[in-house]
């Protein structure tokens, strides 16, 4: 049921007493009539009607009788009151809807054999139900289809006026990006302004869309909706992990459509915090990379310098030589491998298994390490859980976010929206300290631009005012005393005013997000890219774990902190063990008890497996150290591909080129492909059976929507196949017969998409560990002014819509955010320098310096530029500058300092 | 047995009035119009509403009728209709089948797709001669089809008209569907504060 949400969770609101078809009802009270009939099970047809926002009452379709009342009521605008007497059928009722109908068709076209939406229109399914076949004055619009939008066509002929899709964006997205505009005496739905659309291109307008007004750009007249196999899996472009409808039709994907559909208008309104059902533009309209033709279909084996197809009974017979040959010869320690975070679940569990039993090395990493590592480290540390302890619920109903480092809006849209509804329905607070003028920067309360890279600081600085203005939780303070008293301490080094000043804030502005955080009842933290990819990431993330010590919100009910990851299972590929020190669970891969468990659960119980010894684990950096050095003679890359992604002064290059043997598994022919000895088509998770691990910790299921692209395997297979050439006896068939080992050796693993809510403990961490660490975590000078010769700050992230190097082989993503090569700097700075968009402009680091045009944008703040980290074209990760975090080793280069002049 | 009756016997016998009989029913036939014709050399006339070989058909003015709706494929009972419909890049926004295949094997001839076109772009024509010795021929795609349109457009209106899916008057001529303009420009200004 639909009930509109008290804006405090806490309050109860006053139940009333009405009578509904004779039988009398309880429902609490401000609440719409149409909400209280729809949860006695009655439906009521109702077009302009959808759980997620308020009633908009245009359709006239939701007549009821009321007693004491001559003409029907809409009941989706009226309050339901107590006493209410409601009669919801009857003859009179279905004849003033069926005049509702012919009202919306007589000036609806009937050209449902050329729209989209035939067989999926609620129009149509009305004039069915009510037997409409005679229309005395219908009359056509002939307004012409506005095509100028890059995604979504408006055919405002076909338009009923319910005015859904204005209201999604404006209520639910909060981006208010379409408009009604009356012209040729029609009520129109436009983009603001009639102007091209341009927005987040989410898709919700056109989910919603009772009739075929929107359309999808993509799919246009391809398909009809019955003809279509329709698929529901988890998308996976980011770590929120929505739900997803692949319609494909035999080898082609068509579509991409979300569960948010006008056909689920049904729901509790408070049901929205755990997600809205929508999809944003990368989910919705980045699917061509499944079946694009740029896709590896054979396996590939470099014969003379060349990389020449070959079968696959051939490339595995000399793939699992050449690899036997490497191990007999150098042993298992020159060995190694990299997964990406993109895998499913059981394909990560199966790489770390073949790493450490069937190869014996424990030389393994995943794309997790590129940040989400620094994260699950320090809560870990701290807190002795290993995810983020607010669930998308605990974050909508918060009083207090607080947003650190994160354009949450662009980088994890879906879950951007969970603060919005914060903002918008529960009145929540939000404080965004982020280098830039992002979009949940400007909805927030507290807007808080930093220098870029001055995140860190921030937090530190938060810290010193939380403090100095006694806003600490007496409480839980007073249960470590030692703790407080060390961090006192150490915050005793950090001055305001100093912090203020390198950050580019105010003392004021520190002390207002200080309080706002400290006071809520329920405040949470999110941690984005610009905290845990950033030098420093893993102490920042102590650092704001200490904050919410302080203001007493761990473990507290409403309060928590979260993260938001790129890749869609970074989580997953932690919890199971991807990573040289943990162990499926996470464990430590140390810890003696649970070796020994697995070596048994590996092996059997009388001749356990032997896992490599702890000391020899090797993480990404140092795995290509060790390539370098020729230590490591032979590569497993799984859907990695680190010769685009790491800067060039890593020299993976120089690395790669040593090795004996490169092996490449990846469903492209990546730049570190075409170095590879050996590559393996590998399939999209589209065409593969598993479940993956969401930032939440929900596990959720992938399911296969196509059969494999030409001769590719998924993983999993292929890692089995690669397992038994080597020796081993693996006896999977399918991802269902590695699942039921996890479930094994996990159990309560598999959480069925409904995590348990962890709080966390700190308690042995601040009685044992706290106090030797805390004082180097507060030096407020490491992260000063910008050398003089280098004033600019350079960015790499991500923008919304790519994620990764996936997308770019989407060219329905490509389309919207080609590759413009140019870097984005501030009005402010163009202005100063003289610049124009695309003049050109050298851009100097300490790595060295290249050309390229300038992209004015009003969002960057002045002293920073920012270049999209997906296209390498031209190559500017090669001026990063790498760091390693000394605790989690977490390489870090998304952020340098450099010298821009006019070229 | 009578005499009467001996005699009469008698005289059928040398008169051979059986043969005179059965002679009488093969001078009839001389001189009547024969049933059976001379199949290859001559055709049968055929009734309009005859539901023979499916056909694709135009307008008058030579454009295709058929919109890509699908609809004959969703109408169509033993699943032997498959189109792939897309957009005209060139008319932006007209839809139209890129792919049209009937697998005249499989047909059974019920005529629902027929019923279902909202365009009237199928019709049945009087073609039924299209035995082959190569199976694979009777998978009718849309050249074929347009083919067996065009040739026999007259059979397969009247098809339309017989089955009253089409009147056969001059205004009904006149029918065609007619898809929505597209616009490249606004129709009216945007407002000053969005320029």
């Amino acid at each position: 049921m639909a009930l509109k949400p008290a804006t405090n969770p806490e309050a109860e609101a006053v139940t009333i007493e009405l009578t509904i078809d004779g039988t009398p009802v309880t429902a609490r009270d401000g609440v719409s009539l149409y909400d209280v009939i729809a949860s006695t099970g009655k439906i009521i047809p109702a077009m302009c009607y959808h759980y997620t926002f308020d009633p908009f009452g245009s359709c006239g379709m939701c007549l009821v009788m009321q007693e004491g009342k001559k003409a029907p009521v809409r009941s989706c605008t009226a309050k339901a009151a107590a006493g209410m007497v409601i009669r919801t059928d009857g003859d009179d009722l279905f004849a003033a809807r069926k005049k509702a109908v012919e009202k919306h068709l007589s000036v609806h076209p009937l050209d449902c054999p050329v729209c989209d939406a035939d067989g999926h229109c609620e129009l149509q399914d009305m004039a069915f139900l009510h037997g409409v076949t005679n229309l005395a004055n219908a009359k056509q619009k002939l307004i012409p289809e506005d095509t100028r939008s890059l995604v979504l066509d408006f055919n405002m002929n076909r338009c009923i006026a319910c005015g859904e899709c204005i209201n999604i964006c404006k209520d639910v997205q909060m981006i208010d990006a379409l408009q009604f505009m009356k012209k040729g005496g029609f009520n129109q739905v436009v983009a603001k302004g009639d102007l091209p659309l341009q927005c987040e291109f989410c898709g919700d307008c056109l989910a919603v869309c009772p009739v075929g007004a929107i359309t999808n750009k993509y799919s246009k007249y391809l398909y009809k909706p019955w003809q279509m196999k329709k698929t529901r899996t988890t998308c996976n472009y980011c770590g929120d992990g929505c739900q997803m409808d692949v319609e494909t039709k035999d080898t082609h994907v068509v579509r991409v459509t979300s569960p948010l559909s006008w056909k689920n208008k049904w729901g509790d309104r408070t049901e929205t915090a755990k997600g809205h059902g929508g999809l944003c533009v990368r989910g919705r309209f980045g699917f061509q990379f499944i079946d694009s033709k740029t896709r590896l279909t054979r396996p590939l084996i470099r014969k003379e310098q060349d990389l020449v197809p070959a079968p696959w009974l051939e490339t595995m017979h000399e793939l699992v030589d050449r690899l036997q040959a490497v191990k007999a010869r150098f042993g298992p320690q020159a060995i190694a491998g990299l997964i990406t975070a993109r895998c499913t679940n059981e394909e990560l569990y199966l790489f770390q298994k073949l790493m450490r039993t069937v190869v014996g090395t424990n030389q393994l990493d995943s794309s997790a390490r590129y940040g989400h590592a620094n994260f699950v480290h320090a809560m870990r540390d701290a807190l002795d859980v290993s995810r983020m302890t607010a669930d998308s619920e605990t974050i909508t109903k918060a009083k207090a976010i607080l947003v650190v480092g994160s354009n949450i809006t662009e980088t994890n849209p879906v879950a951007s929206l969970r603060v919005k509804e914060a903002i918008r329905v529960y009145k929540a607070q939000v404080a965004v300290v982020d280098s830039a003028h992002t979009n949940i920067a400007k909805l927030s309360s507290h807007p808080t631009p930093v220098k870029p890279g001055t995140e860190g600081l921030f937090v530190q600085g938060l810290l010193k005012a939380v403090i100095e203005r006694d806003l600490v939780d007496t409480e839980a303070v007073g249960q470590h005393p030692a703790a407080f008293a060390a961090l006192k301490q150490a915050v005793g080094a950090v001055s305001l005013a100093r912090v203020a000043e390198l950050t580019g804030s105010t003392t004021d502005q520190i002390g207002d997000v200080a309080a706002l955080f400290a006071e809520a009842p329920r405040a949470v933290i999110i941690i984005g890219e610009g905290i845990v990819r950033r030098s420093g990431g893993y102490r920042d993330v102590l650092n704001l774990i200490d904050l919410a010590w302080v203001t007493g919100k761990v473990g507290r009910p409403g309060c928590g902190i979260a993260t938001v990851v790129e890749e869609a299972n970074e989580q997953g590929a932690l919890d199971l063990g991807v990573a040289p020190e943990f162990l499926p669970g996470p464990v430590p891969f140390g810890d003696e008890n649970a070796r020994a468990r697995f070596a048994t659960a590996w092996g059997t119980a009388d001749q356990p497996v032997r896992l490599p010894d702890s000391g020899q684990g090797a993480t990404l950096t140092d795995i290509l150290d060790r390539c370098r050095t020729g230590q490591i003679k032979a590569l497993y890359l799984i859907g990695e591909n680190p010769l685009e992604t790491l800067p060039a002064s890593v020299n993976v290059k120089e690395a790669l080129d040593k090795l004996d043997l490169l092996i490449c598994q990846d469903p492209f022919l990546t730049e570190t492909g075409k170095l590879a000895h050996f590559v393996l088509p590998a399939c999209t998770f589209a065409e593969k059976d598993g479940t993956v691990t969401n930032q939440e910790g929900k596990v959720q299921r992938v399911r296969a929507s196509l059969d494999p692209i030409g001769e590719s395997f998924p993983d999993w297979h292929i890692m089995t196949a690669l397992a038994s050439g080597l020796g081993a006896s693996w006896e999977y068939e399918s991802a269902q017969d590695i699942q039921n080992e996890i479930m094994k050796l996990l159990p309560g693993y598999y959480n069925l998409g409904q995590p348990k809510r962890l709080a966390g403990s700190p308690d042995s961490y601040l009685a044992n560990r706290f106090a030797g660490g805390v004082t180097k975590r507060y030096t407020a000078a490491d992260a000063g002014n910008p050398p003089a010769d280098k004033p600019f700050r350079l960015i790499m992230g991500q923008v919304l819509y790519h994620s990764g190097k996936l997308s770019t082989q989407a060219s329905g993503l490509i389309n919207l955010a080609p590759n413009t090569g140019r870097v984005h700097m501030s009005l402010e700075d163009c202005e100063r320098m003289g610049l124009k968009e695309g003049a050109l402009v050298r851009i100097t680091s300490a790595k060295g310096s290249l050309v390229m045009g300038v992209l004015p944008s009003a969002l960057l703040l002045p002293g920073s530029c920012f270049v999209p980290e997906h296209f390498n074209e031209p190559p500017v990760k090669d001026l990063m500058t790498v760091d390693v975090d000394p605790v989690t080793k977490v390489p870090t280069f998304k952020l340098t300092q450099v010298f821009v002049e006019k070229a | 047995m009578g005499v009467g009756t001996l005699t009469k016997k008698v005289l059928h016998a040398i008169l051979f009035d059986e043969i005179w009989d059965a002679m009488k029913v093969t001078f009839k036939h001389m001189f009547h119009k024969p049933i059976t014709f001379q199949y290859p050399r001559e055709q049968r006339h055929i009734p309009d509403t005859h539901r023979g070989a499916l056909a694709l058909l135009r307008y008058d003015d030579g454009k295709e009728r058929c919109v890509g709706c699908d609809l004959c494929e969703a109408a169509c009972p033993s699943r032997c209709i498959k189109v792939i419909s897309a957009e005209d890049k060139s008319l932006p926004l007209q839809r139209y089948a890129k792919e049209f295949y009937i697998d005249i094997t499989k047909c059974v001839f019920c005529g629902y797709c027929v019923e279902a076109c909202p365009v009237n772009a199928l019709a049945m024509t009087k073609l039924y001669e299209f035995s082959t010795h190569d199976k694979r021929t009777l998978l009718f795609d849309k050249r074929r089809l347009y083919e067996i349109g065009d040739k026999f457009l007259d059979d397969g209106k009247r098809y339309l008209y017989a089955h009253g899916q089409e009147k056969e008057t001059e205004s009904s001529r006149e029918y065609r569907y007619f898809f929505p303009q597209s616009v490249v420009k606004g129709t009216q200004p945007p407002p000053k504060h969005l320029t």
